[in-house]
């Protein structure tokens, strides 16, 4: 990759040993990630959380109707293993059909985040100027209506709306895809200014300023040179990121703001657990509690791992 | 000093600008007509452009065209209205058609009740744990005060709240059944503090041991100064910048309250009014508390910077 002579460049001048050739920053990252056995069991968690996300929705396809008043609300037995909810429907089936909602929330608001952000942090870092100003006034407008009441505010206001109706494209932002929408439209600030503090830095750079000598335009630099040294901010804010959609989702389904009423998540579940405890219910909300509980501790534990093996600075700390 | 000052009002003031755009196109023109909630199904053509107009939006969108500049009716429009109802928080709710002020006035309390004491005692909290840890850091109590706070703060916040609630049904019964002031006051905001420590005692705890790798504090304990002294007098001085900043962000929360705590709790705080008029749809008040969290959130970051430059003479010259 082309950011690969300044690494070196970089090993080298800090501590004047010869550097292996061949062995790029990325491999590096991967040897030092999987030289971590936390970092293999969170990763293995969270490969087996996708697996139950894929899965769980094709073994349980009849779920929804498997209604049943007889058998509402019992305690764990043998014949459900985390008991039956309200409807008289598994616990488990639904704590691992929940799965698909909690997953599917934390992918695909990332995969709109991270882009934006470092496309956008990049732009205005390298390009600076108006188009610099432009950007950081909108970041610092948005990012001024604090967390959780920006994505309350942003979920609101798509209610009922339709993205690209009529096309392939269609989006209803009703449920999940407003979710998806409105947290990307919060995670993407915090990736975006890292990333254009970086690229603020890395524009002094000789490499850099030597690209520019030798004549190539500013996004070919942008493209070939700048984003790939700030890939490793992406990376690590994806973990980050995911952690927080997932919560959020959970908070914004116990709100009403969240996926549609019918749809299983652990949100739901929580919700619909609130005032079971009391009675002695316990079964659904231990299940969507532990269920996210070891989803955001995988995550919590790889995104500190991913730091340490992708961050530069943190080496020799 | 004054130049730098100067910056950042403006820089404020274009922010505030900024979220009183944002939230008239997100509520206004994204949102778009919500007379459907408060019409009823038999309602006519007739009967939702009355309402429209009696609420102001069937006016022009930015400005009338049709008359002349400088007269009034073309400044009467619902963005102009918007910025004049934003500033004064003076919002007419659609469903009480009381003044966003006057609930502001009537239930802020209610949020601040809860959020001031929750917020100061869960920083203390945070900071002494952070500074005892990291004092004994790579010992046992180092480690399992990591451990557990990795794990509380993967618990969800609803989690804690449920189950406090439960624990206090458990042990004292009348406790929330009676409901007096203080008991009304202190489970949530237990609840709060206990819910924030994961989270606050893992930053704090980076950020004191950051400060511990620097030089000077080897040459403090080179030439023998007390361990105590050093985390106390040199290492948590200079650790207050960005901790006090994270302290800032939390600051709007004061005024909204924990949303999910004061609909949980029933309390009739403003985070509680947040949540019940997105139920109802009620426009004006989703916008204005918006905007008042957003106000809050800019003055306490301008209020900090200023400080920071009066202290610190460096902030000065960026």
């Amino acid at each position: 990759m082309d950011h690969q002579p300044t690494s070196d460049l970089a090993s080298a001048a800090a501590g004047g040993l010869p550097v292996d050739s061949g062995r790029s920053f990325w491999s590096d990252a991967r040897r030092r990630l999987a030289r971590s056995p936390t970092a293999m069991i969170c990763l293995g968690v969270i490969a087996l959380y996708a697996l139950v996300a894929v899965v769980a929705p094709l073994a349980y396809a009849d779920w929804q109707g498997d209604t049943n008043y007889a058998q509402a609300n019992q305690p764990p037995s043998a014949d459900h293993l985390l008991g039956t909810d309200t409807f008289g429907r598994s616990v488990l089936a639904k704590t691992l059909l929940a799965t698909k909602v909690a997953m599917t929330v934390g992918l695909v608001t990332n995969l709109i985040a991270i882009p934006l952000g470092m496309f956008l942090g990049a732009v205005a870092g390298s390009y600076g100027r108006w188009i610099d100003d432009v950007i950081v006034w909108f970041y610092t407008t948005l990012a001024a209506v604090p967390g959780i009441i920006r994505v309350i505010a942003l979920k609101f206001a798509f209610q009922g709306k339709v993205l690209f109706a009529g096309t392939a494209w269609e989006l209803d932002l009703a449920g999940m895809g407003g979710v998806c929408v409105a947290l990307a439209m919060t995670y993407w600030i915090g990736t975006c200014r890292l990333v254009r503090a970086e690229t603020l830095k890395l524009r002094e750079l000789d490499y850099v300023l030597a690209a520019r000598a030798a004549g190539r335009g500013r996004l070919s630099i942008l493209l070939r040179h700048i984003l790939p040294n700030v890939a490793h901010i992406g990376v690590i804010n994806f973990s980050l990121g995911f952690v927080g959609a997932v919560t959020a989702e959970v908070i914004l389904s116990y709100l009403g703001l969240g996926v549609q009423v019918g749809q299983p998540s652990w949100g739901g579940m929580i919700n619909a657990a609130r005032t079971d405890l009391i009675v002695g219910r316990w079964w659904e909300l231990t299940a969507a509690v532990t269920a996210m509980f070891v989803l955001v501790l995988a995550m919590n534990i790889l995104g500190d791992r991913l730091r340490d093996a992708l961050d530069p600075k943190l080496r020799n700390a | 000093m004054g130049a730098y000052v100067r910056r950042r009002l403006l820089q404020a003031a274009l922010t505030v600008l900024g979220v009183m755009l944002l939230t008239f196109v997100l509520f206004r023109v994204i949102a778009g007509d919500v007379s459907a909630q408060y019409l009823g199904p038999r309602a006519t053509e007739q009967d939702r452009q009355r309402w429209l107009a009696q609420h102001g939006l069937t006016k022009p969108l930015f400005v009338d065209t049709h008359h002349a500049p400088w007269s009034k009716a073309f400044w009467d429009s619902q963005f102009v209205n918007h910025l004049v109802d934003s500033v004064t928080f003076g919002g007419r709710s659609f469903r009480t058609h009381e003044r966003l002020r006057d609930i502001i006035a009537k239930r802020g309390r209610y949020s601040l009740a809860i959020s001031v004491p929750a917020l100061a005692a869960g920083w203390v909290a945070a900071l002494v744990i952070a500074l005892v840890v990291a004092y004994y850091r790579d010992t046992w109590l180092d480690r399992t005060g990591v451990f557990l706070s990795v794990l509380g703060m993967c618990v969800p916040f609803l989690a804690y709240m449920i189950l406090g609630q439960w624990l206090v049904l458990k042990i004292l019964p009348s406790a929330a059944w009676g409901l007096g002031h203080t008991t009304n006051i202190y489970v949530p905001v237990t609840i709060a503090v206990i819910a924030s420590l994961g989270h606050n005692v893992r930053f704090y705890r980076t950020i004191i041991l950051d400060e511990v790798r620097r030089d000077y504090v080897r040459t403090a304990r080179a030439k023998g100064a007390p361990l105590s002294n050093i985390l106390f007098g040199h290492v948590l001085k200079n650790c207050m910048l960005p901790i006090l900043t994270n302290l800032v962000t939390a600051v709007p929360f004061l005024i909204l309250g924990s949303l999910l705590l004061e609909t949980f709790f029933g309390i009739p705080g403003l985070g509680e009014q947040m949540i019940s008029s997105i139920t109802s749809r009620d426009v004006p008040i989703i916008a204005g508390l918006t905007f008042l969290t957003a106000v809050i959130y800019v003055l306490g970051y301008l209020v900090t910077d200023i400080l920071y430059a009066v202290f610190d003479p460096r902030v000065r010259l960026q």
